[in-house]
């Protein structure tokens, strides 16, 4: 008798969950979470390369954090402007303001 | 009844050696519904249900509708001997909703059209809860020990 098998499994940890009350995701959250999926280095991985791996997270949250800004500060202008053109200019000021 | 862990419901482990599911980016497409504390699921479990689920909030682009949201699939891949797959996280915006759990289908099962046919059940540890805010999904790294969803 010959039989093969293989076992198929879902996380035992399952899904994480992050939530806000009264706002949204800020950027740097965002950009925190971004890099957690990008690096991951293991607990047991030596120290040098570990250290490597935190540092190199570190710069790249650093860089996703100014272009997340800069996206919601264009998008803002977007939203400026065009709120400003359909003749609401006093909704427009106030959301340039955030 | 409250959720009980994270579980693979029965008819998914058959579907698979049926090859009823395909989770390659541009596949099957797969769906996450949220409930409170008194939904009902076990491994038994087979189908969406709307019993229990979460009721529609939010606002656009991304709010909770009944049936849930649509998630994005990564193709799967392999490393080592261990085979897994991996979903984009998912956020709906602008909700107010408490949610215990989920329950991850399949809504083109067997290149089906309006399929509801379960995956897996996940366990949130909990009522999570936004209020005028943000409720995102993060799904575990996607590695040989930790992905959401692995054959060893």
């Amino acid at each position: 008798m010959l039989s093969v098998s293989a076992g198929v499994s879902v996380n035992p940890a399952g899904v994480g969950v992050r939530t806000t009350s009264g706002r949204g995701f800020t950027p740097e959250e965002l950009a925190k979470q971004c890099v957690e999926k990008i690096i991951a280095v293991s607990d047991t991985a030596p120290p040098a390369i570990r250290d490597q791996a935190v540092t190199f997270g570190d710069r790249i949250e650093s860089v996703i954090l100014q272009y997340m800004q800069q996206v919601v500060r264009s998008d803002r202008t977007t939203v400026y402007n065009a709120i400003n053109e359909a003749g609401h200019p006093e909704l427009a000021e106030l959301i340039r303001r955030l | 009844m409250a959720f009980t862990g994270n579980f693979m419901c029965t008819s998914f482990k058959k579907e698979l050696l049926e090859g009823g599911h395909d989770f390659t980016n541009g596949g099957d497409v797969f769906k996450i519904a949220l409930y409170d504390n008194n939904a009902s699921f076990t491994a038994a479990t087979t189908d969406y249900t709307a019993s229990n689920e979460v009721a529609a909030t939010g606002s656009a682009p991304t709010p909770y509708v009944a049936g849930g949201g649509t998630l994005t699939n990564v193709s799967p891949t392999t490393s080592g001997t261990t085979a897994f797959l991996d979903f984009n996280d998912i956020t709906f915006t602008g909700v107010t909703l408490t949610a215990a759990g989920a329950l991850l289908y399949n809504t083109t099962e067997g290149a089906g059209t309006g399929t509801t046919n379960s995956v897996i059940i996940l366990d949130f540890s909990g009522n999570k809860t936004a209020t005028s805010g943000d409720f995102q999904i993060v799904f575990p790294t996607p590695d040989a020990s930790d992905a959401i969803i692995r054959i060893v």
